[in-house]
């Protein structure tokens, strides 16, 4: 794991179940992108204690949410250890961040930078990330970008933009 | 012509500065306002006062 999981308080960190799978809900990963609650208030209530109704709607339409998530701050797994093995976790696939792939440009995913207020830039698409030194760090398709410069996993956020309270606005 | 990754669009992380950005891509603004740019340079310091793009402020912030 990376510096990140210890300066946020990963006490924080949440596992909700129904009879299928486990959702797990990191808030420091949480850039706060509203997709999932936009989505599927049934589920995703951020005005409810707890705030994830696992019973709120069919398994596969809170996978298709999680799914959608843009970070790690939800992710899911089948209760079932067999039927993780041979399904296929979109999810996790995504956050493997599809390292060593090789796409051809017709292939390719266009890329959507989404600017984040008071957080990250939220990158997804087929794309190419270079470190300082001109190296290709890895192919990625979905990843964010800290812009508040208090990242202590640069270039990536870690949800430190929080801690400091940075305002993208002023 | 050798298949490459030539239209992949590439991040680049400068040193204590923004991130290049290379290639055709769509940025979505804290507005939900929309453009397509073929490069540009998005403020990694936080200090930028065009955010998101950078705008040299790095340099006096010492990022
Ligand atoms: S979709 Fe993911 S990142 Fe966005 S608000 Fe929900 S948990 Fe946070
Ligand atoms: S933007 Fe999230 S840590 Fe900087
Ligand atoms: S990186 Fe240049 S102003 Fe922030």
């Amino acid at each position: 794991m990376d510096n990140f999981s210890k300066i946020t308080d990963d006490s924080q960190n949440r596992e909700y179940s129904n009879d299928e799978i486990t959702v797990f809900w990191k808030p420091g990963k949480c850039v706060h992108a509203t997709t999932c609650y936009k989505e599927l208030i049934e589920v995703f209530n951020p005005r409810r204690r707890p705030w994830v109704n696992m019973y709120g709607a069919p398994t596969e339409r809170i996978i298709e949410i999680v799914n959608k998530c843009p970070t790690e701050a939800l992710t899911y797994k089948w209760n079932d250890e067999a039927k993780n093995k041979e399904t296929i976790n979109l999810k996790n696939e995504r956050l493997k961040k599809g390292e060593g792939q090789n796409v051809t440009s017709q292939q390719a995913k266009p890329v959507t930078i989404q600017v984040m207020r008071d957080g990250p830039l939220v990158v997804q698409g087929d794309f190419e990330v270079f470190d300082e030194k001109g190296n290709k760090l890895k192919h990625m398709i979905m990843t964010s970008f800290c812009r508040c410069g208090a990242s202590n996993s640069q270039p990536f956020c870690d949800g430190y933009h929080r801690k400091i309270g940075f305002n993208s606005e002023k | 012509m050798e298949i490459s990754n030539n239209n992949i669009p590439e991040f680049k992380v400068i040193a204590n500065g923004p991130l290049h950005v290379k290639g055709k891509i769509t940025l979505i603004n804290t507005n939900g306002e929309k453009q397509e740019l073929e490069e540009t340079w998005l403020c990694r310091c936080g200090n930028s006062k065009n955010k998101p793009f950078c705008d040299g402020s790095h340099k006096t912030a010492g990022f």
